[in-house]
């Protein structure tokens, strides 16, 4: 079964971030044998004056295809994993979707698209969950992640928000690549410009250290923008880190 | 640079899109400490966009380990 794995506020100015918390969930998911896991997403959420957050108010969340069978024990180590690892003044939540059973994906996707625009309640989350079939828990102080944690899950279900987590290993000769090594070289679904239209295959792009994909149309989507005065001809390069801000 | 909000806290007067002021500041703050990869927005990567110590307001940030 296809499950939706999120988590949220976690962390603290000085702890773990929330990011590498749901990367050693997935891990243990893979080391277990429970099942594979896909990569992180990165959710920003609402900031506002009238929501607590302790570090950044984004939450992470992941995909994860697992025997039926592990749904009970997965749900419990991520608990009993949050209680242990999330920073003593943070108040995470955890939510758990199986995604062929969620009763109404549009309602989801809605509720994460306004955590990131409106002042939500826990009240609100847990009711949602319930009526939806979703797993929602909170595991230390006030419980406020939960309404991240379920807004995560309807934000990656949209397939149109976000960025991944970790940075893409690309190899290229003198930092040149073409787009069609890009997509045999990674998981990159597109090589995209700002415009929208897909690079040709043969199409040249200058790298550098900070190669990271966006969620988009359900894919795994490198922006590229274009070169000022390359020395080498190449007409892109990696999206300025701001753009892709604005972007996810 | 910096201006005191109804709360106490420290914030930048530059809001988000001044990235030129943000790693000046950070330049000049014994404090900064990059945050964690799934944080950094700005290119510039010593700047207090990418500090550990800033939390985002809704127009700019808050300086949580003022000097
Ligand atoms: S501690 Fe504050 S002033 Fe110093 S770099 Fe970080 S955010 Fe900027």
């Amino acid at each position: 079964m296809r499950i939706l794995v999120c988590i949220d506020d976690t962390d603290n100015m000085e702890s773990k971030g929330t990011g590498e918390l749901a990367e050693m969930i997935a891990e243990h998911i893979e080391t277990s044998n429970w099942g594979k896991t896909t990569r992180i997403t990165r959710h920003q959420l609402l900031v506002h004056p009238d929501i607590p957050y302790t570090s950044h108010n984004s939450s992470m969340c992941f995909e994860a295809d697992i025997d039926t069978s592990y749904l009970r024990v997965l749900i419990d180590f991520a608990a009993d994993f949050l209680v242990r690892e999330s920073a003593p003044e943070s108040d995470p939540g955890l939510c758990v979707a199986v995604i062929d059973q969620i009763d109404d994906v549009d309602t989801l996707i809605k509720y994460g698209h306004r955590a990131k625009q409106d002042v939500m309640t826990k009240k609100e989350a847990y009711n949602m969950a319930e009526r939806l079939g979703i797993h929602l828990s909170e595991h230390g102080g006030t419980g406020q992640g939960v309404i991240g944690a379920l807004a995560g899950v309807g934000l990656r279900l949209s397939g149109n928000d976000g960025r991944f987590k970790g940075k893409h290993k690309i190899n290229g000769i003198n930092d040149i690549v073409t787009a069609g090594e890009i997509l045999s070289q990674t998981d990159i679904d597109a090589v995209r410009c700002l415009d929208g239209n897909d690079l040709d295959y043969n199409d040249k792009v200058r790298l550098n250290d900070w190669v990271k994909s966006v969620l988009l149309e359900g894919k795994c989507v490198l922006i590229v923008s274009p070169t000022e005065n390359d020395p080498d001809g190449v007409k892109w390069q990696m999206c300025p880190k701001k753009i892709l801000k604005s972007l996810g | 640079m910096w201006k005191v909000n109804e709360r106490g806290e420290k914030v930048f007067r530059g809001g988000k899109e001044d990235g030129a002021g943000a790693a000046q500041a950070a330049d000049k703050c014994p404090n900064f400490k990059l945050d964690v990869e799934d944080e950094i927005v700005a290119d510039e990567l010593r700047s207090c966009y990418n500090c550990r110590y800033r939390r985002w307001t809704a127009e700019s940030f808050a300086c949580y380990k003022p000097e």
